[in-house]
């Protein structure tokens, strides 16, 4: 499906189970991004972690809904428990199956998101592994002046900012010396297109969603 | 076709001093320009005004001009071979550039194969670029510059994290480059060896303005360059009875895919002054790192007979320091006073007494700076108050990464000076990367030699 | 130097700073689950959500603080979350929604100060509005409609405290070494 279309459904139907409480639909659309994660090799482990992750947060608004509310609603409770795993399946679906180079070209080219935008957060992302490193060397360098940092330390992100300043000058002024030029036409070594199949297959999902949403409780 | 040439040009950064001041020379085009000067002197301020990096990313020309020929296309390979791509992968980073150049899609398949094979690429298309040694991704960016059939070509320092192979095969192709497209190619480095081939037009870089050697001069500094590299340095080897501070036990340190250091035992000699050599990306830098316990390795390393991952960070960092090799990641605080009166809080060498600092300070002519930003120092000037404020610290081991880069040898002789005092009152254990040679013969104990991924004692 | 608009180095950098914060928000994550274990047994688990929440709001302040210039703060915390939801975090297209409306809230700070006030007062400003946005969506997302009106007032208050805190005074102390270091018009 077309990243850019698929994202909006995804963002839609997160919306949409935010603002309505009807625990079967909820529950269907958990089971069928996981038969979709399925469907894309997903390992066990990975769903372990899907599983894992948001667990702690469901179980304390669940006891709190179900047991500590002046009404104690179980349903209301368990409504929200399957809330949380449904952005949660929905967002790994979204993530593990869409690359962040065909969303960057496809929010370029059908959604004419100016290219500064798509190809300045792709750069930054190409820096993790040296973010990682860099922080990891901030704490190192104040431990040798006799200093500790936390996470909470104005030190540690000042020095950090100060890198990434430095950074994005850097990698701004490779992106120019690339060719690049915000504002330039460009053309597209993979052109990205919308099908009709894409806006059918929005439609349905979105319709049966309705459906679900409505008929059961 | 005109020339590239500046005209009585002034550039300034807009917080600190002139970087250049009424600069005048002319690029011939379609040769090779070799600037050479010591770092910090404006090499590389001179090849982002070409590209037209500079004043558009800051700074400005506060008098004189630049002129570029008509319709010449620039296109720039940078010191920091990571910080240089948009995209994950070589592959993907062509496109990208291509893309940008407007080139249809039917001819870029074409014309990205042309330019991997042309930068020797070709196998590594597809593989990530974090995960690439800096050679390789150097190749990656000459293959990207290239695809966009640039007419002149500018290389900022751009084997400064190289090894030796791929800095040979760069600097072929770039001879090729030169001859079959005629190509103008204008590289800055401080090192000179290894450009004979290429028959360049030297220039340096001294007192903010450029001088254009000789032919006759210029061949004479290369061929020298290429001599220097070679000449070795009088040491001895360490001795059996001679107390260890640091044990290798199998030590073995991996950077992405490749294998920098074949699995090596080996000690470091307590109070001596060991100098790590080695050429660029051989990975002189990672093994200090490894040291710091900034980067993973294997094998086991003690400190005074400990595991040092058995050592807590706090303790360990009592007795271990490193000297960054970029001056900025050192300094914890914003002025020269603040990151002073943190060196004299937590510091422990009893050498410096409030008398000693400030002699010391005045000597180094950092005296009268304490209100500065420290980021706004020189170059040089970082470099001395980062080797001092780690002195203060008072580390039984202190591990320095090229500290003397834009150093003059005034400045040089005045640290090495610093130190020596500093060890009469307090035994200090060093191991130095650096580049530099000159002047520190009389500083080195040992030498150690790092090459073909192993690490050995050498002895004359 | 007058600028009306984000350029692509300021993209970029936004972008870094968002995983900047992104990787420091991993190590902290095991406060909020700490808490969450602590809390739940006496019917206050969603308060470890309110008590880290001004963790997760700082890049936005920053940005605006970094940058003046109306839509930054809202960008800075938006890329944050677009990067977050590709570095592996879990909550996927519901960090998205959260970057979005905690953007909006911390905008909204700088707008009710027309973007021309740089103090504590825009700290003040912008911790309120986001407090109240972000409080509004947990209203929906949580369920906090089916809390006593004692314990709603009480995850308010402790909302406003947490967000002061971090996306406050933290926000505050770093921008004011980036200012003194000249990073910062002053």
């Amino acid at each position: 499906m077309n990243p850019s279309l698929k994202l909006f459904l995804i963002l839609f139907i997160s919306l949409e189970i935010t603002f309505t409480s009807k625990l079967w639909a909820n529950i269907i659309i958990i089971l069928v991004a996981l038969a979709l994660l399925a469907v894309h090799h997903f390992s066990w482990r990975q769903f372990c972690w899907l599983i894992a992750i948001p667990f702690l947060p469901a179980m304390a608004l669940f006891i709190t809904i179900s047991f500590f509310s002046p009404d104690r609603d179980w349903f209301y409770g368990w409504v929200l428990v399957s809330r949380i795993y449904g952005y949660v399946s929905l967002g790994t679906l979204f993530t593990a199956t869409t690359s962040q180079l065909a969303l960057a070209r496809s929010l370029e080219q059908n959604c004419h998101l100016p290219s500064k935008y798509a190809y300045g957060v792709l750069a930054a992302f190409n820096l993790v592994p040296r973010i990682r490193q860099s922080i990891n060397t901030i704490y190192m360098a104040a431990r040798m002046r006799g200093v500790t940092l936390h996470w909470w330390s104005p030190t540690l992100y000042f020095k950090a900012i100060l890198a990434a300043i430095q950074w994005s000058d850097q990698l701004a002024q490779a992106m120019e010396s690339h060719g690049f030029v915000e504002g330039q036409v460009r053309s597209f070594a993979t052109v990205i297109t919308i099908s009709k199949k894409d806006w059918l297959l929005l439609g349905g999902i979105i319709l049966a969603v309705q459906f679900l949403v409505i008929a059961l409780p | 076709m005109k020339e590239f040439s500046f005209n009585h040009l002034s550039f300034s950064f807009t917080t600190g001093e002139p970087v250049l001041t009424d600069l005048t020379a002319s690029f011939a085009p379609r040769a090779v320009h070799l600037l050479t000067g010591p770092s910090g002197s404006g090499k590389s301020t001179i090849l982002k005004l070409i590209a037209g990096l500079l004043p558009k990313y800051g700074g400005q020309i506060t008098a004189g001009n630049l002129t570029v020929p008509e319709g010449s296309r620039s296109g720039m390979l940078f010191q920091d071979p990571v910080m240089q791509f948009a995209l994950d992968t070589p592959r993907h980073e062509l496109e990208f550039t291509l893309e940008n150049c407007q080139v249809p899609r039917g001819q870029m398949k074409g014309q990205i194969a042309t330019a991997l094979s042309f930068a020797r690429v070709t196998p590594l298309a597809d593989r990530k670029i974090t995960t690439l040694s800096g050679g390789q991704q150097q190749r990656v960016a000459l293959a990207a510059v290239v695809a966009m059939k640039p007419t002149i070509l500018l290389l900022d320092e751009p084997f400064a994290n190289v090894d030796s192979a791929n800095r040979q095969l760069i600097l072929n192709q770039l001879a090729q480059l030169n001859r079959k497209n005629k190509t103008t190619i204008i590289i800055t480095d401080h090192e000179c060896f290894g450009y004979q081939e290429l028959h360049p037009q030297v220039w340096q870089l001294r007192d903010h303005h450029l001088h254009a050697l000789t032919p006759k001069e210029g061949n004479e500094l290369l061929r020298h360059a290429d001599q220097q590299e070679a000449a070795p340095i009088r040491v001895t080897m360490p001795s059996k009875d001679e107390q260890a501070i640091v044990d290798f036990t199998d030590l073995t340190i991996r950077q992405g895919d490749s294998v920098l250091l074949t699995p090596t035992n080996l000690h470091l000699v307590k109070n001596k002054t060991t100098l790590l050599t080695g050429a660029n990306g051989v990975g002189k830098s990672t093994l200090l790192k490894a040291l710091a316990r900034l980067l993973p390795y294997d094998g086991q390393i003690n400190f005074q007979g400990t595991d040092i991952q058995k050592i807590s960070p706090g303790k360990y960092f009592r007795d271990v320091g490193l000297i960054f090799q970029h001056a900025n990641d050192q300094f914890l605080n914003v002025t020269v006073g603040e990151e002073l009166a943190l060196s004299r809080q937590h510091g422990h060498n009893p050498f410096f007494t409030r008398a000693r600092l400030q002699q010391a300070l005045s000597d180094l002519q950092l005296n009268g700076r304490e209100d500065q930003v420290v980021y706004s120092l020189s170059g040089g000037q970082k470099k001395k108050l980062q080797l001092l404020l780690m002195l203060m610290m008072g580390q039984q081991l202190l591990l320095l990464d090229e500290p003397f880069t834009g150093l003059d040898s005034q400045s040089l002789a005045t640290i090495l000076q610093l130190i020596r005092e500093s060890r009469q009152v307090l035994p200090l254990t060093i191991v130095v990367v650096s580049h530099q040679l000159s002047g520190i013969e009389d500083f080195v104990d040992y030498h150690l030699v790092m090459q073909n991924q192993q690490l050995s004692y050498q002895r004359n | 130097m007058a600028k009306h608009q984000l350029h692509l180095r300021d993209i970029i950098l936004l972008a870094l700073i968002g995983i900047v914060f992104g990787v420091v928000y991993f190590a902290a994550g095991f406060v909020y689950n700490g808490l969450t274990v602590l809390l739940s047994p006496i019917g206050y688990g969603p308060m470890a959500n309110d008590i880290t929440i001004g963790i997760w709001c700082m890049a936005g302040p920053l940005a605006g603080f970094l940058f003046r210039l109306p839509g930054s703060a809202f960008l800075g915390e938006f890329l944050g979350a677009t990067v977050e939801m590709f570095l592996g975090d879990q909550w996927g297209a519901a960090t998205l929604i959260s970057g979005f409306v905690q953007g909006i809230g911390t905008e909204l700070g700088f707008t009710v100060t027309f973007y021309k006030i740089y103090n504590w007062l825009t700290i003040v400003m912008t911790t309120v509005m986001t407090t109240l946005v972000t409080f509004a969506w947990d209203w929906f997302k949580n369920g906090y409609s089916h809390f006593s009106g004692q314990m709603i007032i009480i995850l308010l208050i402790v909302r406003f405290i947490s967000v002061f805190i971090f996306s406050g005074i933290l926000v505050k102390l770093i921008a004011n070494l980036l200012q003194r270091a000249h990073v910062i018009k002053g």
